[in-house]
């Protein structure tokens, strides 16, 4: 892992399109901005662990019949 | 010279888990722009209607025969949906007309208990439909739910 040592106000570039500033540091927290090209998503880490951890969830195999699952969708007159 | 490979053109079987071996037209399989998280390997699936007049959809993998999605268009669901989708995902899913574009939700449904189902809000699947692309896109953690409840008895 790189570690860089940076005072509020300064930034690291990844690449040539991305920057993260420090902005503030208070109390334990310290606050980043951002400057990225929109393809490329940021989220906390911890989204992106839940995302992982609830897609695996729903990939467990359940068997392919869904028939009573369907029961609990009340909208499904609607179809 | 008659070759069968092209007569039979454009179409291959898959196998699964789920439903043992299927064919499939290669024209209906949705690639993935990236991957969904946590399955980096799994580029290209196929959704499948899972019984006449059910609400639910499979989205099963080409490549992984277990692994497959309980998807459902949102409309179905007892919540008000309509998340903005930026203009950058559209133009990684080449959407130039939103008549093109669909939206659909990933279900857990938890094994014996079809009750306590809930749906991915954070984290639903974009598709292209006429392209064929798709993506799971994140939304704001603030605003949606990845395990809303869903399973509402009639």
């Amino acid at each position: 892992m790189l570690i860089l040592t940076r005072k509020v106000g300064e930034s690291i570039a990844i690449g040539d399109e991305i920057k993260v500033k420090l902005l503030e540091i208070k109390g334990g927290q310290i606050k980043l901005g951002i400057e990225a090209p929109g393809q490329i998503p940021v989220h906390r880490e911890e989204v992106f662990e839940r995302i992982i951890e609830e897609n695996k969830r729903a990939a467990q195999d359940i068997g392919s019949d869904l028939s009573h699952a369907a029961n609990f969708i009340s909208k499904r007159d609607n179809l | 010279m008659t070759n069968t490979a092209t007569i039979m053109n454009s179409q291959r079987t898959i196998s699964t888990s789920r439903f043992g071996t299927i064919a499939i037209d290669d024209d209906k399989i949705i690639n993935m722009t990236s991957p969904f998280l946590g399955f980096p390997d799994d580029k290209e699936f196929i959704l499948l209607p899972h019984a006449p007049n059910s609400p639910f959809w499979w989205l099963q993998s080409i490549n992984n025969p277990e692994l497959a999605f309980v998807v459902i268009q949102p409309a179905l669901l007892e919540v008000s949906y309509r998340p903005k989708i930026s203009i950058n995902i559209q133009q990684e899913l080449q959407i130039s007309n939103e008549l093109d574009q669909e939206v659909l939700i990933i279900l857990t449904i938890p094994q014996g208990h079809p009750e306590q189902m809930t749906a991915n809000l954070l984290g639903p699947v974009v598709i292209n439909t006429s392209k064929k692309l798709a993506k799971q896109v994140l939304l704001d953690p603030a605003r949606y739910n990845p395990c809303q409840p869903v399973g509402t008895a009639k």
